[in-house]
C-alpha cells in the first residue's frame, strides 16, 4: 500500500514538474532542412539564433527562458508540414520558425494561418510569403526575391550596360530573381534590352555549354540567377573559362561569405553581387563584436543566416516583452513595427506586410590581403526604405 | 548559334557525360553481373568525392595530391564495397531480387548519414590542380582544360574496362557467371570470389567518378541522390553488363540533356527521358547486348 | 475467419473513436498513416500479387492529388466531384502508361515506367503557370466539414476502409487468383486461356486508381500538393514500405507504411541521424525476416494459435 502511495506521489510530482516546466519557458519550434546541401545555410540560422538566446536568457523574457526544438524536414514540403504540425499540435510551441524551402514555407504559412500561430520565415526568399500569400500570422525575417531584384536594379540602372542576357537555375527562385532584377532595371532605365535567356537545371555542374552560348551572343552584362549550391558551381565555371573577365555578371549573394569562402583564393574577381550581411562591413563596433563572438563560439565567421537567426531571436524577445504576456495575438501586435538593434544597425519589422526591412549591400568581388577568401569591394549600401516595394504595392498583390 | 559554337557545345557537353559513363559502367557491372539493384552506388560516388577533397586538403594542392586523390579515393571506396559485399551481400544472393533493394537502400541511408557524421553539413569545394587550370581556345570560345582532361580520361577508362572484361580470363569468367552462375561454378570456379571482385570494381568506378567530378562541383550531402536515377536508366538503355553500352547510354543521356535545355528552356529536361522511352520501345533489351 | 472479422471490427471501432481522446497531432498523423497504407497496398496489388515491377507508383499518387487540386482551383465544380476526378485521372494515366509499358517485362517495364513517370513529373515541375511548378499549390479550399483535423480524419478513415475492403475482395476473388497465377507461372496461365496482357492492364488500372485515391486524401488532409509527391524518390519509399512489410501478404505493405511513417516522425524528433537508424532496421529485416515484417507477425499469431490448441 505504501509502495503504491509513493509511486502515485512520484508520478504526480513528475506530471506537475512537467507542467511547471512548461509554464516556465517560452517554446520556439524550428522546422528547417538539416540534411543535404541546404544545411550549410540553415546551420548558420540556428547558430545565430542560439548565440542571441544565450545573451537573452541571462535576463530572461517576462521571467521565463526561451527554449527551442528543431525538426529536420529534409527539404521535402510534406515532411516540413508534418513536422510543423507536430511542433504546433504536440509540442505546443508558442512560435514557429523556419524554413529554407519556399514551397515548404508557403505550405506551413497556410497551416499557421489556420492555427493562428505566428510563423517567422528565416531563409526562404519567395516574395509570395509576405506578398501574394501574406497574412497576419506570417513574418519574413530575411530578404525576398522582389527586394533583392529591386536593390540590384537600382545600382545597375546607373551603369552603362545596355544589352543584357539572363541566365539561371530553372526553378521558381531563379526565375523570380531574374525577373525582379530585369523588370525593375527596365523601369529605371528604359534603354536596356534583353538579348536572350538561358536556363539550366538545378544542380547543374557543367556550365561550359551555356557559357559558350552566352559568349557567342555578346551581351554587355549577364544577370545570373543561381541559388544555393549553384552559386559556387557557376563561379567555378566562370573562373575556369575566364568568363568573369570577358563579360561582367551579377548574382544575388555573389559577394556573400557562403559563396566566396569555399572557393578560397580561387574565386573569380570582378563579379557583381548583392548581399544582406557581410561580417566585415560595415566595420562598426556592433558588427565586429557579433562576428568575434560568433567565431569564438562556433569556429567560423558568420554568414547571412547567422544575422537572420540573431535578429529573429531579439525580435521574439522584445516583442514578448512589449506584449507583456505570452499571448500569440499580443505578440503579433507588438512585433508589427518593432525595431531591434543588430550588428548592422537598427532593423524594423514593417507593420503593413510583416516584411523585415534590411539594408542591401552591393559590391564587386576582389582578392583580399587580409583573408584567405575574396571579399566585396566598392560597397554601396542601400537602405531598405530606398528600394523596398511600398506597402501599397505589396498589399495590392494580396487582393 | 553558329556551327563553331554548336561544336563547342558538343565537346564540352561530352565531358560531363564522361563522369556519367564512369559511374554507370560501375553500375552496369554490379547490376549486370551480380544482379543487385545497387541504390548505394550514389553513396559511393559521394564518398569518392569527399575522400578526394580530404586527401587534397591534407596534402596541399599540387598535382601530386590530385593524382593521389583520384587513385586513393576509389581504392578506399572499393575497400568499403569489399567489406559490404563480404559482410552482407554475399549471404543474400539467393534472396528475392527485389528484397535486395531493401538492403542497398538501407546501406545508402546509413552511408549518407555516416558522411554527414564524418564531414559535417557544410559544403566543400576543392580546386582543379594547377596544371589543369585555365582554358583552351576553341574558335574563340573557351573550353576549360579540366573538361578536356575528362574527355581524354573517359575513353581511356572505357578501353581499360573493355580490355579487362572482354580480354582477360577474369572478365570472361565474370561475364559467363552473369549469364549462368551454376554452370560456371560447376566447372570448379570460385564464383563468389569473382562476384566479390566485380562488386569491388563497380564501387571503385563509382568512387572514381566522384573523385573526378570533385574539383568542378560543390561537394555536398545529397550528391548521392543527384545521379543515381540517371545511372539506372543509362545502364538499362545501354545493355546490362556492357561497358560500351554504358558509354552509349551516357552519351545519349548527356547530349539530349544539354541540347534539350538550350533548344527549349522551359521543358528541356524532358528530352533525356524521352530518349530513354524511345530507346526502350525500339530496343527493349537495351541498345547493345545484355548479360540478362 | 470469424475471429478475423471481429478483430477488424474492433480495430475499426477503436480508430473511429480515436479523435475523442487523442491529441490532434496523433489524429493527423494517423490520417497520413492510413492514406500511406492504402498507397502501399495499391502498389502491392501490382507488384506483390501480379509480379509487375511497378517502379514509379508515386506518379499515380501525384496525379490523383494534382487532378483533384486543379479541378478545385481552376474550375467551379463541386469539390466532391473533384475528389473523384483525381483518382480517375490517375486511372486514365495508368491505362495509358500500361498500354505503352506492357510490351516489356520485369526490370525493363519498371525502367520504362520510371522514364514515362519522370516525363510527367518534369512537366508538372516546369509548368509553373498551370501546376504551380516547384512551389506546389497550398491552401487548397476543401469543404468545411473536412477542413479540420477531425473531419479530414473521418473522411480518410471511411475512404481508406472502403478501398482496402475492395482491394481485399479483389485479391481473394477468382481474378485475384488468376493474377497470382500470372505472377508465378505465366506460361501455364496462358495455356489455360487467360489473356495475360488484359489482366495486367486491369491490375495496373486498379492499382493506379487507388494510388490516386490516396493522393486525393492527402489533399483533403494537408490541403497542399508538391511535385515531390511524384518524384522517383517517393516511388522508392513506397516500394521500400511494401517490401519491408512483406510483399506477398495483403497486410504487409500497410504495416510497412505504418512503421516507416511512424519511425520517420518519431525518430525525426529524437535525432537528426534517423535515416541511418531506418537503414539499420531495413538491413536487419532483410537478413532475418526474408518474408518481411508481416511474416513475423503471422508466424507469431499462428504459433500462438497452435499452442492454444495443444
Amino acid at each position: 500500500m505504501k509502495f503504491i502511495k509513493n509511486f502515485v506521489l512520484i508520478l504526480l510530482f513528475l506530471v506537475f514538474a512537467e507542467f511547471a516546466q512548461c509554464a516556465d519557458v517560452i517554446k520556439i519550434g524550428i522546422v528547417d532542412t538539416y540534411s543535404g546541401p541546404a544545411t550549410t545555410f540553415t546551420q548558420d540560422v540556428l547558430d545565430g539564433f542560439s548565440l542571441a538566446l544565450s545573451q537573452i536568457n541571462q535576463k530572461g523574457v517576462l521571467g521565463k527562458k526561451i527554449e527551442f526544438v528543431t525538426r529536420d524536414d529534409k527539404f521535402k514540403p510534406d515532411i516540413a508540414l508534418t513536422m510543423a504540425k507536430e511542433l504546433v499540435l504536440k509540442e505546443n510551441v508558442d512560435i514557429l520558425m523556419g524554413t529554407i524551402s519556399s514551397a515548404s514555407a508557403l505550405a506551413i504559412s497556410d497551416f499557421c494561418k489556420k492555427e493562428k500561430i505566428p510563423f517567422l520565415v528565416t531563409f526562404a526568399k519567395s516574395d509570395k510569403i509576405t506578398g501574394e500569400k501574406g497574412h497576419r500570422y506570417v513574418f519574413n525575417m530575411n530578404e525576398n526575391t522582389e527586394m533583392a531584384g529591386r536593390a540590384a536594379a537600382k545600382v545597375l540602372s546607373k551603369k552603362n550596360f545596355k544589352k543584357y542576357w539572363i541566365a539561371g537555375d530553372d526553378y521558381e527562385y531563379g526565375h523570380a530573381i531574374a525577373n525582379s532584377v530585369f523588370n525593375h532595371l527596365k523601369e529605371l532605365n528604359p534603354k536596356v534590352e534583353k538579348l536572350g535567356e538561358t536556363w539550366w537545371k538545378v544542380g547543374e555542374t557543367d556550365f561550359t555549354p551555356y557559357i559558350t552560348q552566352i559568349l557567342s551572343a555578346k551581351p554587355d552584362f549577364v544577370i545570373v540567377a543561381t541559388g544555393g549550391a549553384g552559386m559556387v558551381n557557376f563561379q567555378k565555371a566562370a573562373q575556369s573559362t575566364g568568363f568573369n573577365k570577358k563579360i561582367p555578371f551579377y548574382q544575388h549573394t555573389a559577394i556573400e561569405l557562403s559563396t566566396l569562402m569555399p572557393q578560397g583564393k580561387n574565386a573569380p574577381e570582378g563579379v557583381y553581387g548583392t548581399a544582406n550581411y557581410l561580417f566585415y562591413y560595415p566595420a562598426t563596433k556592433e558588427n565586429k563584436e557579433f562576428a568575434e563572438s560568433f567565431k569564438k563560439k562556433y569556429g567560423r565567421y558568420p554568414k547571412s543566416g547567422a544575422l537572420y537567426g540573431y535578429i529573429t531571436a531579439h525580435m521574439i524577445a522584445k516583442a514578448f516583452e512589449k506584449a507583456g504576456k505570452v499571448d500569440k495575438e499580443k505578440f503579433i501586435d507588438a512585433l508589427e513595427g518593432l525595431t531591434v538593434d543588430s550588428p548592422i544597425g537598427k532593423v524594423e519589422m514593417r507593420a503593413c506586410d510583416h516584411q523585415i526591412m534590411l539594408p542591401t549591400f552591393f559590391g564587386i568581388t576582389k582578392k583580399s590581403s587580409e583573408y584567405d577568401f575574396l571579399i566585396a569591394s566598392d560597397i554601396i549600401s542601400i537602405p531598405a526604405k530606398e528600394y523596398m516595394p511600398t506597402c501599397q504595392e505589396v498589399l495590392k498583390l494580396r487582393k | 548559334m553558329n556551327s563553331s559554337s554548336i561544336l563547342t557545345q558538343l565537346i564540352v557537353g561530352l565531358s560531363r557525360t564522361m563522369i556519367l559513363f564512369i559511374v554507370s559502367s560501375g553500375m552496369s557491372l554490379i547490376l549486370g553481373v551480380l544482379r543487385i539493384p545497387n541504390v548505394a552506388h550514389g553513396s559511393f560516388y559521394m564518398i569518392g568525392a569527399f575522400l578526394s577533397y580530404t586527401i587534397t586538403s591534407f596534402l596541399g594542392e599540387g598535382s601530386y595530391s590530385f593524382w593521389l586523390g583520384i587513385t586513393l579515393a576509389p581504392i578506399i571506396v572499393g575497400l568499403i564495397g569489399f567489406f559490404l559485399e563480404r559482410g552482407f551481400f554475399s549471404y543474400l544472393y539467393e534472396r528475392e531480387h527485389l528484397m535486395l533493394l531493401l538492403l542497398t537502400f538501407g546501406f545508402a541511408s546509413i552511408l549518407g548519414d555516416l558522411v554527414k557524421l564524418t564531414w559535417g553539413a557544410e559544403y566543400r569545394t576543392m580546386n582543379t590542380p594547377a596544371f589543369l587550370q585555365g582554358s583552351a581556345d576553341f574558335f574563340g570560345l573557351p573550353i576549360p582544360n579540366y573538361n578536356l582532361f575528362l574527355l581524354l580520361i573517359g575513353p581511356v577508362i572505357a578501353i581499360i574496362l573493355w580490355f579487362i572484361f572482354n580480354k582477360t580470363k577474369f572478365g570472361k569468367i565474370a561475364r559467363a557467371a552473369a549469364v549462368d552462375k551454376e554452370m560456371v561454378s560447376a566447372v570448379g570456379i570460385n564464383v563468389n570470389l569473382i562476384f566479390s571482385l566485380t562488386f569491388v570494381f563497380g564501387c571503385l568506378l563509382a568512387g572514381l567518378g566522384g573523385a573526378l567530378i570533385a574539383p568542378i562541383v560543390n561537394i555536398s550531402l545529397g550528391m548521392d541522390h543527384s545521379l543515381i536515377m540517371e545511372v539506372f536508366l543509362i545502364v538499362i538503355i545501354g545493355g546490362l553488363g556492357n561497358i560500351w553500352g554504358a558509354l552509349l547510354g551516357s552519351l545519349i543521356f548527356g547530349i539530349t540533356q544539354s541540347f534539350g535545355i538550350l533548344i527549349w528552356p522551359q521543358f528541356g529536361i524532358i528530352f533525356p527521358y524521352l530518349a530513354v522511352v524511345i530507346v526502350l520501345l525500339i530496343r527493349p533489351r537495351g541498345l547493345l547486348s545484355s548479360t540478362w | 475467419m470469424v475471429k478475423r472479422t471481429v478483430l477488424f471490427i474492433l480495430i475499426f471501432s477503436f480508430l473511429a473513436v480515436l479523435p475523442l481522446f487523442m491529441p490532434r497531432f496523433y489524429v493527423y498523423l494517423i490520417s497520413i498513416i492510413l492514406l500511406t497504407g492504402l498507397l502501399a497496398t495499391s502498389l502491392n496489388l501490382a507488384i506483390g500479387y501480379c509480379g509487375i515491377y511497378q517502379f514509379h507508383h508515386a506518379i499515380f499518387y501525384g496525379l490523383g492529388a494534382y487532378g483533384s487540386t486543379l479541378m478545385i482551383t481552376k474550375t467551379n465544380v463541386s469539390p466532391f466531384i473533384a475528389f473523384i476526378v483525381g483518382p480517375i485521372v490517375a486511372l486514365l494515366f495508368s491505362l495509358l502508361i500500361g498500354l505503352i509499358c506492357l510490351r516489356l517485362t520485369k526490370l525493363y517495364f519498371g525502367m520504362l515506367q520510371i522514364s514515362l513517370g519522370s516525363l510527367i513529373w518534369a512537366i508538372v515541375y516546369r509548368w509553373y503557370s498551370f501546376t504551380g511548378g516547384d512551389d506546389g499549390i497550398h491552401g487548397i479550399p476543401v469543404p468545411e466539414v473536412f477542413a479540420n483535423i477531425k473531419g479530414s480524419y473521418y473522411f480518410t478513415l471511411i475512404i481508406v476502409s472502403i478501398s482496402i475492403f475492395i482491394l481485399y475482395r479483389i485479391v481473394n476473388s477468382p481474378f485475384g487468383k488468376t493474377i497470382q497465377g500470372i505472377r508465378d507461372n505465366p506460361i501455364r496461365t496462358v495455356s489455360i486461356g487467360v489473356n495475360i496482357d488484359v489482366h495486367k492492364l486491369v491490375v495496373l488500372m486498379i492499382a493506379g486508381f487507388f494510388g490516386g485515391v490516396s493522393g486525393m486524401l492527402f489533399v483533403v488532409v494537408d490541403n497542399a500538393v508538391f511535385p515531390d509527391m511524384m518524384f522517383w524518390t517517393h516511388s522508392l519509399e513506397i516500394l521500400i514500405m511494401t517490401l519491408l512489410g512483406g510483399m506477398y501478404t495483403f497486410w504487409g505493405p500497410f504495416i510497412g507504411a505504418v512503421i516507416i511513417v511512424s519511425l520517420r516522425t518519431y525518430l525525426g524528433s529524437v535525432t537528426q541521424y534517423w535515416p541511418m537508424i531506418l537503414g539499420i532496421i531495413l538491413i536487419f529485416v532483410i537478413i532475418f525476416l526474408p518474408q518481411g515484417i508481416y511474416g513475423l507477425i503471422e508466424d507469431f499469431i499462428k504459433g500462438n494459435a497452435h499452442n492454444a490448441r495443444s
